[in-house]
């Protein structure tokens, strides 16, 4: 069983305390690297070379963003609904590194170890909506306030494909072993723990991809659109709407988002991995490796996406969910509950 | 299943889209990181109009007949020069070429009767002035003098070939001359003058010195 922080550490202050500055540090280096992959990724797509300037082959290009970032000034409009505008990057922000806290990097080490892991997890992922409204609606702006109502209509849409097609990697991992033995131990499975999730899928000796390849490719698509990434960017469609929601935050506030936006993109393919590609199991190399690798390696599938399809409209997106993801969801939760029922 | 079959293939046709960006990913970029490399011109590439420089005279041509400034359609040529002391030849003192003004049309090097203009290929100039005036003799003022020198010099030999040219002629014809009046004598004739051929050598050389002289008026 994976032993918690606070076990290791044995002070629960510290233990918050070394994990949050962990998280944070995860989160900071994902944010740079994950723009600089994303530059170079759309530049091999389009037969560019991306950054190749700062540092080499461009590697400092994200961080000199960031210095300037930094330095810029922070406007506020006016007219705005204060405590709104200003609360916003921090509700975007602040639950992701929540999230990630939860996450199961490794077998034998957790920040922290729950049985509602994945449900904390989704939970977490649901208040990157509210911040994106509360961004919109307090900036007195109407660009921002379109982008924030699409935003909010796409998310909570799509959440509905997103946990029922986690649903019946859930169902299956109850079935397919009351418990798992982890060394000289036995534990009774819980459906809904990230941990116990991942090993089932070691103990039985299969991804759930391979059992589950419709539920998978649906929470994939599910992901995309829940981190409003292109095709399904609409909130912030720079050719409708300026920028979206964040149209008015600048500096670092709009460093915040682009955090935000980040972070949730690597927790949609951290829990991606843990559902589906077997987490951190792996040969030779230690489990938090796979499991960074496997995230990784996702993270870059959905910039290929992105940098392939246009983006959607905004009825075709809707579409989309309500006449295809969820209908199919929804069977492949019944086939799922048929099989495990009668086998 | 109308429906099920616009989901297979609405998801097939994705999955082309990935293989056609992932297959562009694998092939080598086509940036051309410019700074650090240069860039190929197309062979028709055009740029500021530059003189040519001529292997046999190592220096441009321009006579300053001034007219690529009188047809350029953009006034953008000035020019001055004329007459040099001690050569034949006329020189360009100044040509002057505004690049924000010219429209690369090339009437300039059609025009010019010894073609010596043509377009230059550079490609990464840039003016720091509302006009962009051009010195296009700027490389060739350094040699100017010594090219006048050498200029002379060919001058020289070229009138002494052809004076020597003419001599030869003229002893030619003389010779003929004499032989066809032996002829004519013995068929019973008189000799006829018979001392031309030595005047005729010295005349070019005569000629010249005025000519020379009222060049550096213009
Ligand atoms: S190319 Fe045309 S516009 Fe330019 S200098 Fe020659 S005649 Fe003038
Ligand atoms: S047309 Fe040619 S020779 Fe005449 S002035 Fe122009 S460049 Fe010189």
């Amino acid at each position: 069983m994976p032993k918690t922080l606070a076990e290791m550490l044995g002070s629960p202050m510290l233990a918050v305390a070394t994990g949050l500055g962990g998280v944070m540090g995860l989160l900071s280096f994902n944010a740079l690297f994950c723009i600089y992959l994303e530059r170079k990724i759309s530049a091999w797509i389009q037969r560019r070379m991306g950054p190749m300037e700062v540092g080499f082959h461009g590697m400092l290009q994200t961080v000199a963003d960031m210095v300037k970032l930094l330095g810029k000034q922070l406007i506020t409009p006016k007219g705005i609904d204060k405590p709104l505008y200003h609360l916003a990057p921090l509700v975007v922000f602040a639950p992701v590194v929540a999230g990630t806290s939860l996450m199961a990097f490794s077998g034998s080490f957790a920040l922290h170890h729950i049985d509602l892991g994945l449900v904390l997890v989704f939970t977490f992922g649901g208040f990157a909506v509210l911040g994106i409204f509360m961004a919109g609606w307090g900036s007195n702006n109407k660009y921002a306030l379109l982008g924030a109502m699409r935003s909010v209509a796409q998310n909570i849409s799509y959440e509905i494909p997103l946990l029922l097609s986690a649903l019946s990697v859930v169902m299956l991992t109850t079935s397919m072993g009351r418990t798992v033995t982890v060394g000289d131990e036995t534990v009774a499975v819980q459906g809904l723990n990230l941990f116990h999730i991942t090993m089932v899928q070691m103990d039985r000796n299969v991804w759930f991809i391979v059992l589950q390849p419709v539920a998978a490719i649906l929470f994939f698509i599910a992901v995309l659109a829940e981190t409003n990434r292109a095709p399904f960017d609409i909130p912030e469609a720079e050719s409708e709407l300026v920028a979206g929601f964040h149209t008015e935050y600048s500096g670092m506030r709009f460093a915040l988002f682009f955090f935000g936006e980040y972070s949730n993109m690597l927790i949609g393919c951290m829990v991606a991995t843990t559902l589906f590609f077997g987490g951190w199991s792996g040969p030779l190399l230690p489990g938090p490796v796979w499991f960074f690798l496997k995230s990784y390696a996702l993270m870059a599938v959905m910039m290929w996406v992105r940098w392939t399809y246009p983006r959607l409209r905004f009825d075709q997106l809707m579409r989309f969910c309500w006449m295809v993801m969820i209908p199919l969801s929804i069977v492949n939760l019944l086939v799922t509950a048929f099989f495990l029922k009668v086998f | 299943m109308a429906y099920l079959g616009r989901i297979l293939h609405g998801f097939k046709t994705l999955l082309t889209g990935l293989r056609i960006t992932g297959r562009e990913s694998m092939r080598k970029p086509v940036t051309l990181t410019y700074p650090h490399v240069e860039p190929k011109l197309t062979g028709a590439y055009r740029s500021a109009i530059k003189l040519i420089r001529f292997e046999e005279m190592d220096s441009h041509d321009c006579v300053a007949c001034l007219a690529c400034e009188q047809i350029c359609p953009s006034f953008c040529i000035k020019i001055d020069g004329g007459k040099i002391e001690g050569i034949k030849k006329k020189r360009a003192t100044l040509f002057e070429m505004d690049f924000a003004l010219c429209s690369l049309c090339g009437l300039c090097i059609d025009v010019c009767p010894t073609d010596t203009l043509e377009y230059s290929r550079l490609y990464d100039e840039a003016g720091y002035d509302r006009d962009w005036n051009m010195d296009l003799l700027e490389e060739f003022r350094d040699f100017e003098p010594t090219f006048i020198e050498q200029q002379r010099e060919r001058e020289e030999k070229e009138a002494a070939a052809k004076a020597a040219k003419k001599a030869a002629a003229a002893k030619a014809k003389a010779e003929a001359d004499a032989k066809k009046a032996a002829e004519a004598e013995k068929a019973g004739g008189d000799a006829p003058k018979s001392g031309d051929a030595p005047k005729s050598g010295e005349a070019p050389k005569s000629g010249d010195a005025p000519k020379s002289g009222e060049g550096s008026a213009s």
